[in-house]
């Protein structure tokens, strides 16, 4: 409307002789100065962002637990991070991803919270997901890419569940070869979801640098067993890979023949079921 | 009585640039300069107009000499009435007393809005929050607005046209302000004004003291009737509008729209619209169309004429921003067959109900409620189909026993199986798997991931190669043979493996070769992911 603006007042110049400091010192300052600081003794209890080089990283809010003990002991804060993204890199789908995320995706639905999966690789079998506990009917999942130009709509869709903060957990298997520059932004989004984030990526980005703090290869161990390299943590390095016990599949009689594989003497043959019919 | 006069100063040049594109707004960084034309004289001109000296009155041809790059329009009553309307379904959410003031001059658009607010003022906590709110929710539809109150109807429209326009509470101060107001104001005053002028009557107040038969003589009767409306001695009723049922709003676009982008700009205030509409309802949209009038290019064109484009909600909602991201993904996703001329809202299903509750901190409803927001977000842009759950199926064929389904995004538990008991056994098999999951979490022998279709394996010795490497076969046989009556006969024999990386897959050999030629051999089916 017709409002006049108000004059501004002109910046008042200084007086010649006034000191030109923005923040003028105060005193105790300048005492203070010429003394000797002590070290610190710890400083990793400053700030919870702070941490030594041979110690595990502390995250700010509690962590998931993953349902193995060997892993979450090799984990910052103890469990899968929430509000960021952790990175599984995988040479194939099916080396044991989903039994190994199924404890602490399974935490979520009993939390009452949703759980998505964004792109699997192949069809997901209902009968076999309840067998691991999962509520399948209270599971979503999302196709994105369908359309003509992959990708677009996937990231599109991912950073939209992350920003809503409303999803309980996440599963994303991302398409390959995606730029560093889009999982940042993926990693931004993350920020705001509270819950564990998983993304999926091929393990042949393993030597690439990655904005995601926790960066794990997967690879399979043997029959019911799964090896993971923690790749990146916020820690030291862990050089020995782990190897995880998974949920068996196999009766007992069919490990001890996965065991003696090798050597095939006591591995099932085809020959062993000849058809009659 | 109090009376809130809202006076729309620019409205008929403010309606036209709604009419504007997008691009056409933006393409220069200053406003643009805007001009409306009735009759071959400019009738309106905004700042940036006349700021090159385009001023109301001069000719079309004079204008145009002294800014080239002006934008004209012509001036249209009815657009300006269309505009007017979602106004006052805005201020309808604070009183059901709300009318239009007519206007002065014959054939032009009402541009003042009176609301009675007196009941109001309780509710909403006195006068100065409710113009709070109330230009909250003028804000949107994007208007100048002067906002005048006083104690008669017709002296508030009165003083909203005073600059800055008084804010009086009682009929005292009413009299007082309207006393002090130019004579120019009143509508049969401006007809006489300069006779009025030379008479040396310059404002309200100074008709006061003449005697009134011989103001009735000179300038006619309504000069005094409207004088006494606006002073409260004379009964000023008015007539409370009434939304109408169907929601219905259509904007002509000054230039022609091909892409969908543009098009977005003029929905956008369609939107606000209805928005303004729902609120006058106590209401909240569950479905909305968009209709897109389409230019005929040639003599029998056979493109459409209009494009519709329905947009069905889950949760009925009156929030303009979701409903606009909703708006945007479904016009990316459209082909114009040809360049829109016109667009039109409409709505008709909604739902009334009480508003929300707003929440500080998070809760469960607001939960669900962005949930199926999200829902409704990502099935907007990937398609409805894109974002599914799973439903279990009795069925011992693998690849038939899970089927995905099209999620619903109205809250979580799509509890909706098609089986009569299916919710029961939903419940069931929870309380079992919660009950054994501590101890085994699965003797489950069937992996989760599945081929969509088989893929059959190399054989080299009668064992079964992956990759080029032998498979080593760990368990089974688990003989599966299911499907004779829908001729999707299986006759499997499925085993577990071992690939040579260690990871288990689940292989089948069909257990009858002679029964199908191309279902021979050993066939890779699953992964245990």
């Amino acid at each position: 409307m017709d409002a006049i603006p108000a004059p501004v007042a002109a910046p008042r110049p200084a007086p010649p002789g006034a000191e030109r400091r923005l923040f003028p010192r105060s005193p105790a300052r300048e005492s203070a100065r010429p003394l000797v600081r002590e070290p610190l003794r710890a400083p990793e209890t400053l700030h919870p962002s702070l941490w030594l080089g041979h110690q595990l990283g502390r995250i700010g809010s509690d962590a998931v637990a993953t349902g193995f003990a060997r892993l979450d002991a090799e984990l910052p804060g103890g469990g899968w991070p929430r509000r960021a993204l952790a990175e599984l890199l995988l040479p194939h789908a099916g080396v044991g991803e989903i039994r190994l995320l199924a404890p602490a995706l399974v935490a979520a639905q009993r939390a009452d919270r949703l759980v998505m999966f964004f792109d699997p690789p192949a069809a997901l079998a209902a009968a076999a997901l309840a067998g691991l506990g999962f509520d399948v009917e209270e599971l979503l999942i999302v196709q994105t890419r369908a359309r003509v130009v992959p990708g677009s709509d996937s990231l599109w869709a991912l950073e939209q569940a992350l920003k809503s903060g409303h999803v309980g957990a996440i599963v994303a298997w991302l398409p390959p070869r995606l730029r560093a520059d889009r999982l940042r932004r993926l990693q931004l989004a993350a920020h705001q979801h509270d819950g564990p984030a998983f993304v999926v990526r091929e393990a042949a980005v393993a030597g690439r640098p990655t904005a995601s703090p926790l960066r794990l290869g997967l690879q399979a161990g043997g029959a019911d067993r799964l090896q993971v390299r923690v790749l990146k943590r916020r820690g030291p390095p862990l050089e020995a890979p782990l190897s995880l016990e998974l949920p068996t599949v196999l009766s007992a009689a069919a490990r001890r023949r996965s065991g003696s594989a090798s050597e095939r003497a006591a591995a099932l043959h085809a020959a062993t079921f000849v058809n009659f019919a | 009585m109090l009376w809130v006069a809202l006076h729309f100063p620019l409205l008929s040049l403010e309606s036209f640039s709604a009419t504007l594109l997008a691009a056409d707004a933006s393409a220069a960084s200053a406003e643009p300069a805007i001009a409306l034309v009735d009759e071959h004289r400019i009738s309106a001109a905004n700042a940036a107009a006349q700021a090159q000296g385009v001023k109301p009155g001069l000719k079309r041809a004079t204008a145009l000499a002294l800014a080239p790059r002006l934008t004209l329009g012509q001036a249209d009553p009815a657009r300006d009435a269309e505009a007017m309307l979602p106004l006052a379904h805005a201020a309808l959410a604070f009183t059901p007393q709300v009318s239009l003031q007519p206007a002065c001059e014959p054939g032009a658009a009402a541009d003042t809005v009176l609301l009675e607010v007196q009941a109001s003022l309780r509710y909403f906590g006195g006068i100065d929050r409710l113009l709070q709110r109330l230009l909250r929710a003028i804000a949107p539809l994007g208007h100048t607005v002067r906002i005048a109150t006083a104690a008669t109807a017709q002296g508030a429209a009165v003083l909203a046209r005073v600059v800055p326009p008084p804010r009086c509470l009682n009929l005292a101060s009413t009299r007082q302000a309207l006393a002090a107001a130019p004579v120019w104001l009143l509508g049969p005053g401006r007809e006489h004004w300069e006779a009025l002028q030379g008479m040396g009557l310059r404002q309200v107040g100074d008709l006061l003291g003449l005697p009134r038969a011989g103001l009735a003589r000179r300038f006619g009767e309504t000069l005094l009737a409207e004088i006494d409306a606006a002073f409260g001695r004379r009964p000023d009723p008015r007539e409370a509008i009434v939304p109408p049922r169907l929601f219905e709003s259509r904007l002509e676009l000054f230039a022609r729209a091909d892409s969908t982008e543009q098009v977005l700009h003029g929905a956008s205030i369609l939107l606000a619209r209805l928005v303004a509409w729902l609120a006058a309802q106590h209401a909240f949209v569950r479905r909305f169309r968009l209709l897109m009038h389409h230019e005929t290019r040639w003599q029998g064109d056979r493109t459409p004429q209009a494009t519709s484009l329905e947009i069905a909600l889950a949760e009925p909602s009156r929030d303009s921003d979701h409903l606009l991201v909703l708006l945007r993904e479904r016009l990316a996703q459209v082909q114009l067959p040809a360049p829109t001329l016109e667009i039109a809202l409409q709505a008709e299903d909604i739902v009334k109900r009480a508003a929300p509750n707003s929440e500080l901190f998070p809760t469960r409803q607001s939960e669900n409620e962005g949930l199926t927001r999200l829902i409704e977000r990502l099935q907007a842009r990937l398609g409805a189909d894109r974002v599914q759950r799973l439903a279990g199926v009795e069925d011992h064929r693998p690849e038939r026993a899970s089927r995905g389904q099209r999620a619903d995004a109205s809250g979580r538990p799509a509890r909706a199986s098609p089986r009569g008991g299916g919710g029961a056994r939903v419940t069931d098999t929870r309380v079992a798997t919660a009950s054994s999951s501590a101890a085994t979490v699965s003797r489950a022998s069937h992996p989760v991931w599945l081929n969509p279709v088989a893929e059959p394996l190399a054989e080299r010795r009668s064992r079964p190669l992956l990759d080029g490497r032998p498979l080593s076969l760990l368990s089974g046989p688990e003989r599966i043979e299911a499907g004779w009556w829908d001729a999707e006969l299986a006759e499997r024999d499925y085993f577990i493996a071992e690939a040579a990386d260690g990871a288990l897959v689940w292989i089948y050999r069909a257990r009858l070769p002679l029964s199908a030629a191309a279902e021979s051999g050993w066939f890779l089916h699953g992964r245990f992911g």
